[in-house]
């Protein structure tokens, strides 16, 4: 049976090769995965981090005119308070009425953790569409209903026969991986399971009369704007700025662009079938659901990569504008915009050549990061992904080839980046959020990896990055007076061993 | 069966844990369960809590055991005893406290059982049992401080009391999110009585204090929900008496408990009402010189005040006693026991405000309240509306502020439009800070 036609999600861990523990060079990271030991790699300590039902939330809680029923005991879903505050930031930034999600928890209690909590459940979901009138109500299965034997999907197929609202479950208790990447993948199979993703007739559109001396001329143009419609998917670490970029460089080559799925809403969501071919912006993100579209409307679709630095954007434009035939013209707006984004950010060129930078975050953002800038002339010292799977394996060829003894770890452990940075004493870390604070407080300046606020892609977010860049290094004050204050948890002796020292399960 | 709540305001009791050991010098905490629930806790409750932050050792630092299914099957008390194993290696702490999330807890993993292993080759580690479905973030503290203060020290030699030495509990770190501000005028204003105060969680406090905290010869608890069941217990432990009260916030509230302070403490009144002198002469000599915008201003507002339940009393008196406010009501959105609801509300009837209290957790339902307990204008030639209104409550008021054209201030959780690092609104300081942030508020526009 397809992946697609099950009611629960595989996580990463079945579906592909993955891993969150190594270190090494990109050549034996590719080694490392390709033989298999990736798999079992695994560590003697371990710090906190998110969990897939994080992740989760963070893409659901955009979802415009949806509710979220966190079926769980309280705990699960408090951060959608702080989720809410982002979120009105990216729906009044796209256009929409910034609106924070109601979200409600089922509550768990001991008497529902031994007596099973579908009853809480469904009177949740209908009190959720009675008080709420959402369009959506995402069911958000967390670890405990999961023990319990919950059966989540019986309920939501049952109570969504008498709701207003369409009621989608999302699948993702913590325990079943600590790779928080199987969110997406959790994310995307509510939507393909229980929310309708073709157009409707009257209500998205007035059928064709065959009669009509027009009906041949609706089809072509209908026809025409469908070979011309482009999806791009983006996720929570992809914000506006971004989007706009990509449309634009897009819409210059006459493409027409819808964004998915995240800021979508129900009536949006039903167009994601109307168009020529979906594009990827990360290969860690939403092959999942491509290909489910691909499988179930025959939308071809593309993953090549981030759009991020000169090659790596003009790689991306180009697969896309080949689908079209538009080789050339893609090759020509390149050069074009290459050629100004050129000149703007050489001024700041001369501030980062050759300075000393550590990445860490997302597996393929660190890696074609790391190559646009050691094109630029940064040297960067070497790469921390939060986790590593086979959708990420062609930037680590790209890696292997032009920087094979580059040190990378697959790693989201902060007591390794604290060994690490202060073994490297590198002059400026390009992280993941969460973790600048920690960073500053050893005493180096640090530039957000993402950050859906500000810019990261295509030639307006070079330019954005490499003057964030720039800005970073003006003024370290703050983070040498903070380092000079504070105390970590560490032991003295930790420093003295190797920052990897706790993984095990790795031939070194 | 307890209900479903809408937007809740606290989250599980490793929730609780989680705050309170980040607040509490020299301890690690170590979380048995799967990778995300102290991350997303602590994420939670350090953004939230006016962007308190991780810390020394919270946020992405909290080491955890991090199961995963394989655990889940098979068992995690060996990943756990690993865990604890390289957490001591690596980490400086003096003492380290297993939290359990809920699946450990389902799958009946024997965690005390590991932890007392360690314990017995004298390493300092303990465990409490935290799973989300027995309580909520404030019971969580609860656990928190009984497992340290009562099993921890429990065992200790029995020291002798020191007369002058006083314990503060019942507020909660983060889930009160002026923890810091407040603990530390309660203890500049006990050293005003010639008294020292342990207040474990402000910066200032180190591991000796939780330690020397068997000593003291009173344990205040500034909650009337929280904190009884452990203040007995440690008075069974300890031989510490205790007193509930509510948080003093401005001047009448803090003369009271001046006065009670030194009134269990031994100490003369004559001393308190020389003490009590001196600050009422520092607030009004501050004080006074803010009549003038807020008179001339008409910054007089009807009140609604939606909080947990240890600021409700102290915040609605401020209002209707300081400020000469008109209090229409106040929400409580802790999930409370008919006990705890039965001791807030006699509280609140003792202390002689003349509103209701309501117990509603839920936002929109408080919204909803809010809009049928008193209509607005609807278009009549004369209407008694309740204008200008002014609506103290968490950030989630925000949106129900701005609907009816009411003013709002956050002070309580959670509170992501604002930052807090040392403000506090208790005592008398405190008193002048809630005045400063409430005038600010409505000056904000100005200029």
């Amino acid at each position: 049976m397809s992946y697609y036609e099950q009611a629960v999600p595989p996580v990463r861990d079945q579906r592909l090769k993955i891993g969150d523990s190594f270190a090494g060079s990109a050549c034996e990271l590719l080694d490392c995965a390709k033989a298999g030991c990736m798999l079992r790699g695994n560590r003697m300590f371990w710090q906190t981090g998110a969990c897939q039902m994080g992740l989760t939330l963070m893409m659901a809680a955009t979802v415009e005119g949806a509710a979220i029923v966190m079926h769980g005991p309280i705990g699960c879903g408090t951060q959608l308070h702080a989720l809410s505050v982002q979120t009105n930031k990216g729906k009044a930034r796209r256009g929409k009425v910034p609106s924070p999600p109601a979200w409600l928890s089922t509550n768990l209690q001991e008497s529902e953790v031994i007596g099973g909590g579908e009853q809480k459940l469904r009177e949740t979901i209908l009190y959720a569409d009675r008080e709420f009138r959402p369009q959506i109500i995402f069911v958000v299965a967390t670890c405990a209903p999961n023990i319990i034997g919950d059966d989540v999907e019986e309920i939501v197929a049952q109570v969504g026969k008498s709701t207003a609202a369409h009621v989608v479950s999302l699948h993702c208790p913590g325990f079943k991986s600590r790779v928080v990447a199987s969110a997406y993948d959790a994310f995307y199979h509510g939507l393909l399971r229980h929310l309708p993703l073709e157009p409707e007739p009257w209500r998205d559109f007035v059928p064709l009369d065959g009669n009509s001396p027009q009906a041949g001329m609706e089809r072509k143009k209908y026809e025409f704007q469908k070979s011309r419609t482009v999806n791009l998917w983006n996720a929570t670490s992809i914000g506006a700025n971004d989007e706009d970029e990509l449309v634009r460089l897009l819409g210059a080559l006459g493409l027409k662009v819808r964004v998915f799925a995240e800021y979508a809403n129900a009536d949006e969501l039903r167009l994601v079938s109307q168009a020529a071919l979906n594009v990827s912006m990360c290969n860690v993100h939403d092959d999942y659901m491509l290909s489910f579209l691909k499988e179930k409307f025959g939308t071809p679709y593309i993953v090549a990569g981030m759009p991020l630095g000169f090659a790596d954007t003009r790689r991306w434009l180009c697969a896309i504008a080949a689908h079209f035939g538009l080789e050339r013209e893609a090759g020509r707006l390149a050069d074009a915009e290459e050629a100004s984004a050129r000149a703007a950010i050489e001024p700041f060129l001369p501030k980062i050549r050759g300075k000393r930078a550590l990445l860490c975050g997302g597996v393929v953002r660190v890696g074609s990061e790391a190559l646009m800038l050691e094109e630029l002339g940064m040297n960067v010292l070497g790469l921390r992904a939060y986790h590593y799977d086979d959708g990420a394996e062609p930037i680590f060829e790209q890696l292997a080839g032009a920087l094979p003894d580059i040190r990378v770890a697959v790693s989201n452990q902060l007591f390794e980046l604290c060994n690490q940075v202060k073994k490297l004493k590198p002059d400026l870390v390009i992280s993941h959020m969460g973790t600048q604070g920690t960073l500053a407080k050893l005493g180096v300046p640090s530039v957000q990896l993402f950050d859906a606020d500000k810019s990261f892609f295509g030639y307006s977010g070079l330019f954005s990055l490499l003057r964030r860049i720039a800005f970073a290094f003006e003024n370290t004050s703050y983070q040498e007076r903070l380092a000079a204050h504070v105390k970590f948890p560490y032991r003295d002796s930790w420093y003295e061993k190797d920052a990897f020292y706790y993984i095990k399960n790795q031939e070194r | 069966m307890t209900s479903f709540v809408e937007r809740p305001r606290s989250a599980c009791a490793l929730s609780g844990a989680l705050s309170t050991f980040s607040a509490l010098p020299g301890v690690i905490p170590i979380v048995h369960a799967a990778m995300g629930c102290g991350g997303n806790l602590s994420g939670a409750n350090s953004f939230g809590a006016g962007y308190w932050g991780a810390g020394y050792c919270g946020g992405g630092s909290v080491p955890t055991s991090a199961i995963t299914e394989t655990e889940i099957v098979f068992g995690g008390d060996e990943r756990l005893r690993e865990e604890i194993e390289s957490t001591i290696e690596l980490m400086d702490g003096a003492l380290y406290v297993v939290a359990t999330g809920c699946m450990t807890e389902m799958i009946g993993d024997d965690t005390k059982g590991v932890a007392a292993d360690f314990a017995r080759e004298g390493r300092p580690v303990i465990a409490v049992s935290t799973p989300s479905f027995k309580g909520d973030s404030y019971a969580g503290y609860e656990i928190a401080l009984n497992g340290i203060f009562n099993e921890y020290l429990g065992g200790a030699a029995k020291k002798g009391k020191d007369p002058r030495l006083v314990n503060i509990f019942g507020v909660v770190p983060a889930y009160d999110p002026f923890f810091r501000g407040d603990l530390e005028e309660i203890a500049r204003l006990a050293k005003g009585l010639g008294l020292e105060a342990n207040t474990f969680f402000t910066p200032d406090q180190t591991f000796e204090n939780v330690e020397r905290a068997p000593s003291a010869s009173l344990n205040i608890v500034f909650s009337r929900a929280w904190g009884t069941s452990f203040a007995k217990q440690f008075e069974d432990a300890h031989g510490t008496p205790y007193w509930v009260t509510d948080l003093p916030v401005g001047p009448e509230a803090s003369d009271e408990f001046l006065f009670g302070l030194a009134d269990r403490t031994g100490i003369s009144q004559r001393k308190a009402r020389a003490l009590v002198k001196r600050e009422n002469d520092v607030y009004y000599g501050y004080f006074e010189r803010t009549a003038d915008v807020f008179c001339d201003s008409d910054f007089k507002f009807y009140a609604v005040t939606v909080t947990n339940a240890n600021y409700a009393i102290p915040v609605a008196r401020y209002a209707h006693r300081e400020l000469g406010w008109v209090l229409l009501d106040s929400f409580v959105t802790d999930q409370l026991s008919e006990p705890q609801k039965d001791a807030l509300s006699g509280a609140w009837s003792r202390t002689g405000l003349p509103s209701g209290l309501s117990y509603e957790a839920d936002t929109s339902l408080i919204a909803r309240a809010i809009t049928q307990r008193h209509p607005e204008n609807r278009g009549q030639r004369y209407f008694d509306s309740p204008t200008p209104l002014f609506i103290l409550g968490s950030s989630l008021e925000k949106a129900t502020a701005l609907k009816r054209g009411a003013n709002q201030l956050s002070i309580s959780f959670p509170a992501f439009n604002r930052m807090i690092v040392d403000r506090g609104y208790a005592g008398y300081r405190g008193g002048l800070h809630l005045f400063e942030d409430i005038v600010g508020s409505l000056v904000f526009p100005k200029g």
